[in-house]
């Protein structure tokens, strides 16, 4: 969580998304990364890279020694990025299956306080459908967590 | 229904509903540092196990 404080400290506009998202709906399944959708205008390039720059990002599962530059170009250039950092691990998401970009994201994003920060994260139905989407068998168990949990909250 | 909802049922059956219960009552950052937690816990576990296993070499 970490990271997200680095982020909103910085100015970043992110969603979180993923493990820590659904954990923030109440999952209690065990995540490491924090997998976040950014916005790819330029000004908040620059700010990502100014957030994440001094906590050595690397990428995740690359040889070392690689000439990886996280700077604004890297960014502009590709999409998704799953990295290691000083404060863990990190999954930059340019878009992701089943929600698309910061902008399709934003409108079903909820506005919370953690840790002193305020940070974006992606509200449960919407969660649940990127999760759907995603369609690998850790995910659809996801789900299935998540939907006892939006039945829970619809009976409550 | 397609055949994803019918794989998502089947996992519904094992969610275990007091731990999700359990978490519902949790404020979000509670619920956030949780996850944080037991990996801190699993780490000092980890480095412990190690430890004994040099030990026992």
């Amino acid at each position: 969580m970490s990271c997200c404080g680095a982020l909103s400290v910085a100015g970043v506009d992110y969603i979180l998304v993923g493990g820590v998202a659904a954990a923030a709906h109440g999952s209690v399944r065990a995540t490491q990364d924090v997998d976040i959708v950014y916005r790819r205008e330029p000004e908040n390039l620059k700010r990502l890279v100014n957030a994440l720059g001094a906590l050595q990002p690397y990428l995740r599962g690359a040889p070392p020694g690689l000439p990886f530059r996280f700077d604004t170009e890297t960014l502009a250039q590709g999409l998704n990025f799953t990295l290691t950092t000083s404060l863990g691990w990190i999954a930059l998401l340019g878009e992701i299956a089943g929600g698309g970009k910061f902008e399709d994201l934003a409108p079903h994003a909820l506005t919370v306080e953690v840790f002193g920060v305020k940070c974006l994260i992606l509200d449960l139905p919407s969660l649940i459908q990127t999760k759907r989407a995603m369609g690998r068998a850790k995910d659809l168990e996801a789900v299935a967590e998540l939907e006892v949990i939006r039945e829970r909250m619809q009976r409550s | 229904m397609s055949s994803l909802d019918d794989i998502i049922d089947i996992y519904k059956r094992d969610v275990d509903r007091t731990l999700v219960d359990a978490s519902l009552a949790r404020t979000v950052e509670e619920r956030i540092r949780a996850p944080e937690d037991f990996e801190a816990f699993l780490e000092e576990l980890r480095a412990q196990v190690a430890g004994r296993r040099d030990t026992i070499r």
